[in-house]
């Protein structure tokens, strides 16, 4: 079908938009969300308490509000392009999520390794570091295979603020063709589906190769 | 004027938009439970062909953002002469969104009562299907409570985006606000705060069903046998 | 106790294998009523399999299997009806979790058996008074001992008055001082006349009440006798064996 001659260029265009949104977001939200995570496992208590009401509200708040907000806030401060304000708004809503993730694998490794760590003159940080980290990650990939599924598709929010990602990319195109408008959604749909199958798989088999031998 | 003021106006329309939020969430949630259940019984029990049908299905429902699931009804179906209203799209799109994600959850609390319950039902002469709905189907809604409180929190926030369809919800309201009254930025704080009210409201109220629901010694985290 | 002609488990030829493993290896076997048959064998040995395979909960590769006189390996046979007249009591005792001892034990009565709710009420509490559980009704399973737990689901399989009861290592999941309670109950039934198929390593239950011990090894029947032959004079050095491991256990 010529659909697809036409269709297709204009949503390569946007691909590469999406992606980078997503990179941005996941990447930002990764090293943020771990310093949150780490602050409120071993950080002073008021600190924690504070970090766990951010998370709290910032995870019970509708996705596209707070990409909303954070964009207003971002556009009354510094003046951001609707690409970095839409990614970074992204980022600051991940990096909650992530503190989560993050926080549990922490969480689930053996208080006794940080004993140990300890006992044999290792500061805090370099158990942290050496220590509870590499043995957190383990336990991290399938949660985090989840949440980086939710911002591939979540980078199709940014659209409202005008970002050209594969979904505007879309609505263009219906806009000219307005009798195929299934067509466009439908590939959109395919592309998504495609990007989440394969992160979900590509994490997957991680997983499976870096597995501690039971 | 002040945000006091400005409250007046806002906090009435807010309240319609509130409404109309929650009879989305309720019908899209309704919708999804009535695929859920099934989808979960048969992804667990049915055979080969069915299974592989509800898993097709979840994959697919759950590897796609809900937005464009949203426009391939509405803005979509079109094409093939089928229109649906803003609100009936959004059923669809959600309810079928919310049923993949209940599916799941269902077989999560299916799959973790112990085999030896289908067993010993069978044992005692009962079939298949009863054994399913007087056994089985009893315990796996008390395991789901926590999940599908999750769920309910999910599609309230997840109501927002129908305010790119144009139905009237909370979102909706916020954006004539804030194009008459020229800030956004306080209109969004101020329904960031109505939404955190009523999920504050909804999780205590869950508490509390899961609290009566509950079975002594019948913990989600112990395997009875 | 005097076991009759009658015969009412008939087991032929039975062949399992799970995968490469061959876990039945032909075995055949007849209970007549009345008779207490215990099973004893090292773990593994597909003693537990051969009870599934009886009621079907494991279907056989190969043999057949009568109750009665239905032929349960025949694929027109209504496994669900005979069921109704076998009665199972699982190690890790199954009780539906969500539900009173009380109802644990009327599910069975009034959703199979078809019987009217007063009816079927009454012949529950009969059926739990038997088993030394008269004030525990209205106890979930999360709320009784092992010993208590195992005792409803005996009670449950009695509800529906079966002609055979089969019982899977009853009192293995058991701490020790709770297995006495189970097995005074189990010694009742005996003497009651149920003819009775136990899978147990109760080697003090087996020489009160057994009419008839087997012994398995490997998928095979090895040796079966009366309790005294087979307690105290066996024919074969494998059983000499067993037995003389699992009597230093109890």
């Amino acid at each position: 079908m010529e659909i697809f001659t036409t269709l297709i260029p204009y949503l390569l265009r946007g691909l590469n938009i999406t992606l980078s949104v997503t990179a941005i977001a996941l990447g930002f939200g990764l090293v943020f969300g771990t310093l949150l995570a780490i602050m409120r496992v071993y950080g002073n208590p008021a600190l924690s308490r504070v970090i766990t009401l951010y998370v709290g509200v910032i995870r019970s708040l509708p996705h596209i509000l707070l990409l909303l907000i954070i964009y207003f806030l971002i556009a009354r401060i510094v003046n951001l392009s609707p690409f970095w304000a839409g990614s970074l708004s992204l980022a600051i809503i991940s990096s909650a999520y992530q503190s989560e993730i993050v926080r549990g694998a922490i969480l689930s490794v053996p208080n006794g390794q940080m004993i140990a760590a300890r006992s044999i003159g290792m500061t805090r940080r370099q158990a942290i570091i050496h220590v509870v980290i590499p043995q957190a990650i383990r336990h991290m990939i399938p949660p985090w295979s989840n949440e980086a599924a939710i911002v591939i598709k979540d980078s199709s929010l940014v659209y409202i603020l005008g970002v050209p990602e594969i979904l505007r990319q879309a609505q263009y195109y219906s806009g000219r063709n307005p009798t195929k408008p299934f067509n466009a959604y439908l590939a959109v749909a395919v592309i998504y589906f495609v990007l989440t199958f394969l992160t979900n798989r590509g994490l997957d088999a991680l997983e499976k190769r870096i597995r501690i031998p039971a | 004027m002040d945000y006091f003021e400005y409250l007046t106006i806002a906090i009435p329309k807010l309240l319609d938009g509130l409404v109309i939020s929650f009879q989305v969430t309720l019908v899209s949630l309704g919708i999804g439970l009535l695929i859920g259940v099934p989808a979960a019984f048969a992804r667990v029990y049915g055979p080969k062909w069915l299974k592989r049908f509800v898993i097709a299905f979840i994959e697919v429902l759950r590897g796609t953002p809900v937005l464009v699931q949203l426009f391939l009804v509405y803005y979509g179906l079109p094409q093939f002469g089928v229109t649906f209203s803003a609100y009936t799209s959004a059923y669809i799109a959600l309810g079928l969104n919310s049923g993949a994600y209940q599916t799941e959850y269902f077989r999560g609390a299916i799959q973790a009562i112990s085999s030896g319950q289908m067993q010993a039902a069978r044992s005692i002469g009962m079939t298949r299907l009863q054994a399913i709905r007087l056994v089985i189907l009893p315990q796996a809604i008390r395991l789901v409570i926590p999940a599908w409180s999750n769920e309910v929190v999910s599609m309230i926030k997840i109501s927002s985006i129908l305010y790119l369809v144009a139905v009237p919800e909370m979102m909706t309201v916020a954006r004539e606000l804030y194009a008459r009254y020229f800030n956004p930025f306080q209109t969004y704080i101020t329904v960031g705060i109505f939404y955190l009210i009523i999920i504050g409201i909804i999780a205590f109220l869950l508490g509390l069903v899961e609290k009566r629901m509950k079975i002594p010694g019948m913990e989600l985290s112990e395997r009875n046998a | 106790m005097v076991p009759n002609d009658n015969i009412i488990l008939k087991i032929e030829d039975l062949h399992k294998s799970y995968g490469k493993e061959e876990v039945l290896k032909g075995v055949s076997l007849e209970v007549t009523e009345g008779e207490v048959v215990i099973l004893v064998g090292p773990s593994g040995t597909g003693k537990s399999t051969l009870l599934r395979c009886i009621n079907q909960l494991t279907t056989p590769d190969a043999g057949r299997v009568w109750v009665r006189d239905v032929e349960l390996t025949d694929p027109q046979a209504d496994i669900d009806l005979a069921r109704q007249h076998i009665g199972m009591v699982f190690q890790g005792f199954n009780l539906f979790n969500h539900l009173t001892a009380l109802d644990n034990v009327l599910l069975g009565l009034v959703h199979v058996l078809k019987m009217e709710k007063d009816a079927a009420q009454e012949k529950a509490m009969m059926e739990l008074d038997r088993v030394g559980l008269e004030d525990k009704y209205m106890n979930y399973p999360g709320q009784l001992s092992g010993g208590q737990k195992q005792r409803v689901a005996i009670a449950r399989s009695l509800a529906m008055e079966p002609v055979v009861m089969l019982f899977d290592e009853p009192t293995s999941a058991l701490d020790p001082e709770l297995i006495g309670e189970v097995l005074v109950v189990m010694k009742d039934l005996a003497l009651e006349g149920m003819t009775m198929l136990c899978v147990t390593h109760e080697i003090g239950f087996a020489r009160d009440v057994s009419t008839r011990i087997v012994f398995m090894e490997h998928g095979d029947i090895v040796e079966q006798g009366p309790p005294n032959k087979i307690l105290n004079n066996p024919s074969l050095e494998r059983t000499r064996q067993f037995l003389g491991k699992i009597s230093d256990l109890h």
